[in-house]
């Protein structure tokens, strides 16, 4: 729809204008242009009854005088902004002073807009039809925004409720079947049974991956991201998670090799948070890199800080979808290569980690094949 | 350290009192019992002195961070440990603070479980059996 066709059916008859001036004549004329339009027209004759009139009746919008005995205009509207706050009616000052610096000190003191006296009265209609209407759009714009922020929050508490209470019984049904794993090494099950049990831990645990990154983006949505960082060893960390990592990667008949060499001794982080982000950027490789692969995660200091880089071997990000990659549910058409599942809020939820430390977090193809996952974080936090 | 003491599994889930006894099994021969809220957990403190409490914190009628500070007023050498799939920071430190000697993860994968338990039995207990109920030592 075209906005400017919309607006200008907007019903302005009816909206309330307040009219100060301390010349009476002056308030009369405008009285005769203004009322014909439907407005209804509230007076007053100096700053301190427009005070009043204001808290009184709630205009839409205020016709100002500058130059009036006690407080002035210039005064009068900064004193409205002051009290009655940034969602006050416009102020559209009128007065025969119209130097450049005092249109300015007007604009200034949170007026709208200058009419010069004598006022043309057809281009005074034209202005105030232009800031009630402005006026009207931004109402209907802010209450939109505050139900769709209230359907956002709504949204995450759900999705947070959701994945929380899918955790408990997920994390059982995981943890179960590992007994029933444990025994199947022991020779207690057939072997048949052995590969029910082996599907159903594998799939519980992916499923619980699944729902926790849900829970991540819920909290994290929800503005409740808290990182407690403290001063740890960042080569331990990558350490750690290279060998859990590559327990997994060996199912493929992939391989994670580590170089750390040159980092620093110990950097301000939440561990638990930068690990969630190595373990992930890892995960992905193995993921998207065909079997038997090589990803190598590569970690070195600079000036400012140090960088951690996770380099696949996989078919690298496809024209176009860079800008997809760190996005919540977003997914690239590059698919895992064993049929692996995804939400699409790994990266997203990475990039608010490494954020919320200060630092930054990228990808790049790399001109011999695959793609560098990269994220920094500064020295000093 | 084999762990062959009472144990009080406190959780309204079924299915995880099932799970933690199972883990708990991995640890020793505990004598397991079990309650559903905060109430029955500290009813059955109070009837069984157990050597270790493990306590849900989200439970209907009474929850496990105030059947926490009820069973250290029963007793101040209680052992508990809280079980939760909440990371609340303050739900942490209110419970490090009535006492709890540790914060675990229900979530957790089962072996990292059976180690933090481990480590809160070795830290706990002497090689020697668990003490006997109060009752029953000597003045």
């Amino acid at each position: 729809m075209n906005p400017a066709a919309e607006s200008s059916q907007v019903d302005l008859r009816g909206r309330r204008v307040l009219v100060v001036d301390d010349d009476r004549l002056n308030l009369l004329l405008l009285g005769k242009i203004l009322q014909p339009e439907g407005y209804e027209v509230v007076q007053a004759n100096s700053g301190e009854s427009a005070l009043e009139r204001y808290a009184a009746t709630e205009p839409d919008l205020v016709v100002l005088d500058v130059v009036m005995p006690g407080i002035n205009g210039f005064e009068t509207c900064r004193e409205m902004k002051r009290r009655f706050g940034d969602t006050s009616a416009p102020v559209i000052f009128i007065t025969a002073k119209t130097e450049s610096e005092d249109v300015l000190e007007g604009l200034a003191a949170g007026g709208v807009d200058y009419l010069p006296k004598p006022f043309r009265p057809r281009e005074t209609l034209a202005r105030i039809r232009v800031h009630l209407q402005n006026r009207i759009l931004m109402a209907q714009q802010r209450k939109l925004v505050d139900q769709l922020s209230a359907a956002n929050t709504a949204k995450n508490r759900l999705l947070g409720m959701v994945a929380h209470d899918l955790r408990n019984p997920l994390s059982t049904m995981r943890g179960l079947s590992e007994f029933l794993r444990d025994d199947s090494r022991d020779g207690k099950l057939t072997a048949d049974q052995g590969e029910i049990v082996e599907s159903i831990y594998s799939t519980s645990e992916s499923m619980l991956t699944m729902v926790n990154e849900l829970l991540d983006t819920a909290v994290i949505e929800s503005g409740e991201i808290k990182i407690h960082p403290k001063l740890s060893s960042l080569s331990e960390l990558l350490e750690t998670s290279v060998t859990l990592n590559n327990i997994n990667a060996a199912k493929k008949g992939s391989k994670i090799v580590l170089n750390a060499a040159g980092l620093p001794g110990e950097v301000h982080m939440d561990c638990g948070k930068i690990k969630q982000v190595v373990d992930n950027l890892i995960s992905n490789a193995i993921k998207f890199s065909p079997p038997s692969s090589l990803v190598t995660v590569e970690a070195g200091a600079q000036s400012n800080g140090c960088t951690v880089a996770v380099i696949d071997q996989g078919p690298g990000i496809p024209d176009g979808e860079h800008d997809k990659l760190f996005k919540d549910f977003s997914q690239t058409s590059v698919k895992p290569t064993a049929g692996e599942k995804s939400t699409g809020l790994g990266l997203a939820i990475c990039r608010r980690i490494v954020e919320a430390h200060g630092g930054s977090i990228s990808a790049q193809n790399r001109r011999e094949g695959g793609c560098a996952f990269m994220f920094s974080l500064p020295l000093s936090a | 350290m084999k762990f062959n003491g009472k144990v009080l599994i406190t959780d309204d889930e079924a299915h995880i009192r099932q799970f933690l006894g199972l883990v708990l099994k991995r640890l020793g021969q505990p004598v397991i019992i079990e309650a559903r809220n905060g109430q029955e957990a500290v009813d059955a403190y109070e009837r069984h002195h157990p050597d270790l409490v493990l306590l849900d914190v989200n439970m209907p009628v009474v929850d496990g961070v105030q059947a926490l500070g009820r069973i250290h007023t029963l007793d101040p050498d209680a052992l508990v440990v809280m079980l939760t799939s909440l990371t609340n920071r303050q739900t942490i430190e209110e419970c490090a603070r009535l006492g709890a000697v540790n914060y675990l993860r229900k979530d957790l994968p089962r072996d990292e479980l059976i180690a933090q338990l481990q480590i809160v039995i070795d830290d706990n207990f002497d090689s020697a059996p668990p003490a006997p109920p109060p009752d029953d030592r000597a003045p």
